[in-house]
């Protein structure tokens, strides 16, 4: 870089126009990041700590709120005969749903990549789902699912009886999934399928020369070389399946029972179908952390599985 | 440049807001919040903001809509945040929720020398609470059976008696079901009427509810046989079982549903078929229940006087005829009862004899502490026992231990 022969004085003023020059671009970048940082302190950070506030109170939207310490929690965890359901119900669906779509994704990417021709078309299809409205997505859905609708009608034709989905308690969930998969598992087939391009065909070439098999070169080298790619899939599907919510209100309703009830449809329906807004902001906080503590179990467990060494 | 554009925007800024200011001495605009139904329900409510207008030129209403389920979501959002409109629509089964909201009217009443003696006492009842009176109602309704002339004739079953017993009901739906055909739409929120009608009740002497004593848990029983005796469809717990069951109605699929009078303008649109009107069924001592809606004025709203204004001409007798020709009210004025018969209910077999008998034997809705809560846990929980999943008597139960706890 620069020479070694320039003098102390020289430097120094040159040091200050750098710093003042950073200062100055600094100054740029926080006007250029300010929307953005306006918008997380009124719409994330804000609602984060009146919502943390609001736990510690009985407020029920049209008497103000009253202070009530820990009963929220208290309450939650010790006398709310559906907390641990619903907590169950959240999990459940979240692993049955992540593990189903990463498979199935994942499937689809190495699929679509080693077809020849019309490749773009493939993915464009198994893509149209993703930005198609969730809650218009369901409403379809539960025309299929629907007691005498065409599931029912198309499984009257097996030899077995089969019970209706929406109808069933123990199967509800099932739907909910089926639903969640076929709109959510475009969006990393696409992102898979990217990252399966990425990899360089000479490697591939080379494992094939030295004699190893279309299945060992996907688990060896192409699998090792995406999982970055699939280790942020997995992050963020993870994320969203534990927030799960639209298609519950639109498809269940959290029912029958309890049985399709997740945390998120449960915050609503404390919140904005009964008024008990403190009961719902505690909520809110048990979902948060919990989150907050899975996404960060994911990123210590990534150090086993992922690699970035390309 | 920037500093000019900002003196340039503040000087428009502030002739804006002075010329506003002028014109608010006479020009006021109120806000109205309403629930509507269908384009034909909004169109009726329009007619009836723009009736304010031409009384009073200086006001203008301007009609903020939602569907029913969401208006009572977002009606307390509001009130939370200080949005409520000026004109708050209520309905009689809501006021003990959200009377502190609204401004009593009493004063007004005094004041204006308004005759309240117009109204029907009941409904006039089911707009106040703590003895004030928070709207003026502009509809009264007892829920009734609506049914498929054109099966009833099929099946040759004349028009039901008023009076008509459960067993009575439960043979004509017998006969009307069958072949994927349902006689009757058994709708979760609709048990709270079943319960009532068949002679049970729910709420306590101390008014807290109690969905575990015998009768209510026989009736029950009752409501979720008709599912399993296949006379009424099973229907899966989704946002809004009313929809379901009116959908399978208007395709021909069910028979009988229940509702009220306030629904004739949107079933005259949609079904193809001759429609007709019965009483609810009643069991021994069991009676139907009846509701009525008004409009209020939000506690928080900066034009009362206007609001008031404007509420006395969309629940004056004008406005109530116009809503009873159009369909979409019995009207809560004794005197324009007879436009909802004459004119909306004209070609409904049995309109004016089932609604008279019904308001002759109805009683208020009972409703019990925390009712928005009741309701979500019947819509949640009672498609168990419909579907026949769990015995009803235990859905019973845990509807009673979460409505109690929360």
């Amino acid at each position: 870089m620069a020479t070694t022969t320039i003098p102390i004085a020289e430097t120094t003023a040159r040091a200050s126009r750098r710093r003042s020059m950073s200062r100055e671009q600094t100054r740029a970048a926080f006007l250029f990041l300010l929307p953005s940082l306006l918008g997380f302190l009124a719409f994330m950070l804000f609602p984060l700590i009146a919502s943390f506030l609001l736990g510690f109170t009985n407020w029920q939207l049209i008497a103000p709120p009253k202070f009530v310490a820990f009963d929220n929690y208290i309450r939650l965890f010790t006398a709310d005969p559906t907390f641990y359901r619903i907590l169950f119900n959240t999990l459940a669906y979240t692993v049955e749903y992540l593990v189903l779509n990463i498979i199935i994704s994942l499937g689809l990417a190495v699929w679509i990549s080693s077809v020849k021709r019309g490749q773009r078309w493939y993915r464009l299809i198994f893509f149209l789902p993703t930005f198609t409205p969730m809650i218009a997505v369901s409403v379809v859905w539960v025309l299929i699912f629907s007691p005498d609708g065409l599931l029912d009608y198309v499984l009257s034709g097996l030899p077995f009886h089969t019970p209706n989905l929406l109808l069933s308690p123990d199967l509800a969930m099932q739907a909910v999934v089926i639903v969640s998969l076929w709109a959510g598992v475009g969006y990393n087939m696409v992102l898979f399928n990217a990252a399966l391009d990425l990899v360089p065909k000479t490697y591939l070439e080379a494992a094939k020369i030295d004699g190893a098999t279309a299945w060992q070169r996907f688990w060896r080298i192409r699998l090792p070389l995406i999982s970055p790619t699939i280790f942020f899939g997995t992050v963020m599907t993870a994320i969203t399946a534990l927030q799960v919510f639209d298609n519950i209100y639109t498809m269940t309703h959290g029912g029958p029972g309890v049985a399709t009830a997740t945390l998120g449809f449960q915050i609503y329906q404390y919140g904005f179908g009964n008024y008990l807004m403190g009961y719902a902001s505690a909520l809110c906080w048990v979902m948060f952390i919990m989150i907050m503590g899975l996404t960060g179990l994911q990123f210590w467990l990534q150090k086993k599985w992922v690699s970035y060494d390309v | 440049m920037n500093k000019l554009m900002g003196l340039a925007a503040g000087l428009m800024l502030g002739t804006t807001l002075a010329f506003s200011a002028a014109i608010a001495d006479d020009n006021v605009t109120i806000s109205w919040q309403m629930w509507t139904g269908s384009d034909a329900d909004t169109a009726v409510w329009q007619h009836l903001a723009d009736m304010v207008h031409q009384k009073y030129p200086n006001i203008t209403v301007t009609l903020q809509t939602s569907s029913w389920n969401d208006y009572w979501t977002k009606l307390p959002v509001l009130a939370a945040s200080n949005q409520l409109a000026d004109i708050v629509s209520m309905q009689s089964l809501r006021t003990p929720n959200f009377y502190q909201i609204m401004e009593p009217l009493d004063a007004y009443v005094d004041k204006d020398k308004f005759d309240k003696t117009a109204f029907l006492p009941s409904i006039m009842d089911g707009m106040s609470a703590g003895g004030k009176l928070y709207g003026l109602p502009y509809d009264v309704g007892p829920w009734v059976i609506f049914y498929n002339k054109d099966k009833f004739d099929a099946a040759g079953i004349g028009q039901p008696a008023n009076g008509w017993s459960m067993d009575d009901f439960n043979a004509a739906a017998k006969k009307l079901s069958g072949n994927g055909s349902y006689g009757f739409g058994a709708t979760p929120d609709l048990f709270p009427q079943w319960v009532t009608a068949s002679g049970a009740s729910y709420i306590k002497a101390d008014g807290s509810v109690d969905f575990t004593q015998p009768d209510v848990v026989k009736a029950a029983e009752g409501f979720a046989g008709l599912v399993g005796d296949k006379i009424a469809p099973a229907i899966p717990a989704g946002s809004d079982p009313g929809d379901f069951v009116q959908g399978r109605f208007a395709s021909g699929n069910v028979a009988m549903y229940v509702d009220g009078p306030w629904s004739i303008i949107t079933q005259k649109q949609t079904v193809k078929f001759k429609l007709g009107i019965a009483p609810l069924p009643v069991g021994p001592n069991g009676e139907a229940v009846t509701a009525g809606s008004g409009f209020g004025i939000a506690a928080a709203s900066q034009h009362k006087d206007e609001a008031w204004k404007a509420i006395q001409v969309i629940t004056s007798p004008e406005a109530e005829t116009y809503l009873a020709e159009n369909g979409r009210a019995l009207p809560a004025r004794v005197a324009q009862q007879g436009a909802w018969f004459d004119v909306a209910a004209k070609d409904v077999t049995g309109a004016k004899d089932s609604l008279t008998y019904a308001m002759g034997h109805s009683k208020p809705y009972p409703i019990g502490n925390n009712w928005n809560t009741v309701e979500n846990l019947m819509t949640q929980y009672l498609p168990l026992a419909l579907a026949g999943s769990e015995p009803a008597a235990k859905t019973m139960q845990t509807i009673q231990s979460l409505a109690t706890q929360q």
